[in-house]
């Protein structure tokens, strides 16, 4: 199976196979999609014109028996931040086009503007169609996805836009169907990408990968000792660990409690950003808490037996063994409420919009998923409507049936609800708006956590919490004791956990490998494993990474990007956070070093 | 009198707590104990610990516990992940690198 590039023009409905080029061997994931989109997309270009580019990678252990490997990275120029962009997903697809030798899909060029047909790509074996599927506009993604099952019984991976998406809105995420096709909530959300893919009049690529194959490592033994090494220390984790102890006690943290296991971790370190960043703890923050959905998915498995659908330590794609995902049910019905809630998402539903009541909050992500938007930025934006008077801070309800505007198509409130939280602060007037290249902050106060600020600033995918795992202590060889806090070696720290970050998001392997693979040394050496086994040689992680880095980096500044846009918003620099009341106090120049050898 | 927050399986030190409301249990401040004396002084030793804090910032275990003091207790499986790692400047969850990340 030799790897292969799809390439669709949808300015004359064609596609074609290449064969990878030589220089994208070790390529994949985000190295494939931002060296792709760094070499073939004008940084100047409109991202929702003809020469914007969609590309779709799996990592490049995607398909293979490595745990928690099948990630899938999409990449563009942002329509929301003006750079370039990579978002990263579980789901389904990844490990399908892993498994049918794809590489990625690069799909470009764009239809007559009056066009008013939509699209979808199918992709199989050696075989691609694309099809005329106008059927599947203007629905709701809960029901789309059942519909393409309905259509394609061989369960595809399905991943595209929503309503949101078709109407180029620029908070509008790239959805992707779970495992068992109840939610369409695998988003690669952030960054508006869902709009590139609605710019192109494609509703959904489907990837049906019957006939595929395992991905076969070129040093089979070595990958599956690392493999075996990996697993081991993966399940033996306190945090990425087994669900329960030998004495069925509740283990491992993130299938117990899921990523949400932070929302009352954050509170307690005064980190946690309420009500549109004012303080950093939420009164309410176990209400819509990891244990809070633990609790409950318990409570209603107990009332009603098998007729719940809620759970937790589910997996978001095959093969993870880390399993941090879960199912809100409903609890009267026991029915699928959300699948997932994560902590970013309860976060930017509720505490950062002083919601407290977990079935608002859960309410919210449905309604997000199914109009195609990315939670981050959609919750925001609604913090901006509560600031800007629009309703009230704290009102569940009305957050609610704001967002339902958004099915309207004629809804002025609900264009606006969708359009990410730079042009709603400024259209109602706030002057506290969290961003930065255009892009909402994530659940994590810069003020009370100087090192997210420096992520948020300087990575070029704008206010992003994944980009600067703190990753580097094993590769900079400092797990020991570091000293001098104050020096130089600061800046090379934040420029390394970029780098080794954008390394994990090229291999297909979950950003949360990270937790398990600094503790245990024997963990670290088997990932490294299956990686050097997988491509049959050797790479240097911090290298792989850095290059990544150099190529976006590069791209931004064509775009335009120059220093100015690695700062914080104003106000985090003057507005002392409760409770430490503490101020973002890094300097420009500091920012500055970050990227200045690159 | 320590204000102590519990979470996780901690929970059970106060019968009848909830995961989704707030678990407080109140002791009497006793002059220059430590953060180690304190928990010990509830029954539990550092390794049934994840990340804790007093007054919001991580605990060690020889810090000095003042009066009116907020502790909060996270269980071993519970601590700072993600972006809040960068609270400790370094990505091991089972040691205490001697770092400071700004």
């Amino acid at each position: 199976m030799s790897p292969k590039i799809l390439r669709i023009n949808m300015s004359d409905l064609s596609s074609k196979w290449e064969d990878l080029p030589n220089e994208y061997e070790t390529f994949a994931g985000r190295a494939l999609t931002s060296s792709i989109v760094a070499k073939e997309v004008d940084p100047t270009c409109d991202p929702l014109g003809k020469f914007n580019k969609l590309v779709i990678a799996p990592g490049l252990l995607a398909g293979t028996t490595a745990p928690s490997s099948g990630r899938l990275s999409v990449g563009g120029k942002s329509p929301l931040t003006g750079g370039i962009k990579e978002a990263n997903a579980g789901g389904l697809t990844g490990g399908k086009l892993g498994r049918l030798g794809i590489n990625a899909i690069i799909i470009e060029g764009k239809l007559p503007s009056d066009t008013t047909d939509w699209y979808s790509i199918l992709v199989q074996k050696d075989k691609c169609e694309i099809k005329k599927t106008s059927n599947y506009a203007n629905m709701g993604l809960y029901n789309l996805i059942k519909k393409v099952w309905e259509d394609y019984p061989s369960k595809p991976g399905i991943i595209g836009c929503g309503i949101a998406g078709q109407r180029l809105s620029l908070c509008a995420g790239v959805f992707g169907n779970n495992i068992e096709n109840s939610d369409p909530g695998r988003f690669a959300g952030r960054g508006g990408l869902g709009a590139v893919f609605g710019s192109k009049r494609i509703i959904a690529v489907i990837t049906d990968d019957s006939g595929g194959e395992m991905p076969q490592a070129k040093d089979k033994e070595k990958f599956d000792s690392g493999r075996k090494k990996f697993v081991e220390a993966l399940r033996k984790h306190p945090i990425t660990g087994d669900l329960k102890d030998a004495d069925g006690n509740p283990f491992g943290g993130l299938k117990n409690y899921g990523t949400n296991v932070l929302m009352n971790i954050l509170s307690e370190a005064g980190a946690l950003p309420t009500r549109n960043f004012s303080s950093g703890r939420f009164e309410g923050a176990a209400k819509i808490s990891g244990e809070a959905v633990h609790e409950l998915v318990d409570k209603v498995k107990e009332k009603l037996g098998d007729k719940s659908t809620g759970t937790y330590g589910h997996p978001c794609h095959p093969g993870c063994l880390i399993a941090c995902s879960n199912v809100v049910p409903y609890e009267d019905s026991g029915e699928h409420h959300v699948g997932c809630l994560e902590y970013e998402s309860a976060w930017a539903l509720g505490a950062n919009c002083g919601i407290d009541v977990l079935t608002d909050v859960t309410e919210l992500n449905r309604l997000c998923n199914d109009i195609g938007l990315d939670t981050i930025e959609a919750g925001n934006t609604i913090a901006m409507f509560m600031e800007g008077g629009i309703i009230d801070l704290g009102d569940g309800p009305a957050a609610i049936n704001l967002l339902k505007e958004a099915y309207n198509e004629k809804s002025v409130a609900g264009r606006l609800i969708c359009s990410g939280t730079l042009v709603a602060g400024k259209t109602l007037g706030v002057t506290r708006i969290p961003v930065v290249k255009g892009q909402a902050q994530p659940a994590y106060d810069p003020r009370a956590i100087k090192g997210i600020g420096v992520t948020y600033s300087t990575t070029p995918m704008g206010a992003d919490h994944t980009a600067g795992y703190t990753i580097a202590a094993e590769i900079l060889g400092i797990k020991g004791k570091v000293t001098d806090p104050r020096s130089i070696e600061k800046s090379a720290l934040s420029l390394t956990f970029q780098a080794t970050t954008a390394f994990i998001d090229s291999m297909g392997y979950c950003l949360f490998i990270a937790f398990c693979i600094l503790d245990d040394d024997n963990g670290f050496a088997g990932m490294m494993d299956t990686v050097n086994g997988f491509l049959g040689k050797d790479i240097d992680a911090g290298a792989y990474g850095t290059n990544i880095l150099k190529q976006e980096r590069s791209f931004n500044m064509k775009a335009g990007f120059t220093e100015k846009d690695d700062r914080l918003a104003e106000f985090f620099y003057n507005e002392p956070l409760p409770p430490h009341n503490v101020v973002f106090d890094v300097s420009d120049e500091e920012l500055d070093k970050v990227y200045k050898n690159l | 009198m320590i204000e102590t927050h519990l979470y996780g399986n901690l929970r059970s030190l106060v019968p009848g707590s909830k995961a989704c409301e707030d678990t407080v249990l109140e002791k009497e401040f006793k002059e220059g104990e430590t953060f180690l004396d304190f928990i010990k002084r509830l029954g539990l030793e550092m390794k049934n610990l994840g990340d804790c804090f007093i007054d919001g910032t991580l605990a060690k275990p020889e810090d000095v516990v003042k009066d009116g003091s907020r502790i909060a207790l996270f269980p071993f499986n519970m601590v700072l992940l993600c972006g809040g790692q960068h609270i400790k400047g370094h990505g091991c969850t089972r040691e205490d690198l001697d770092v400071n990340y700004y």
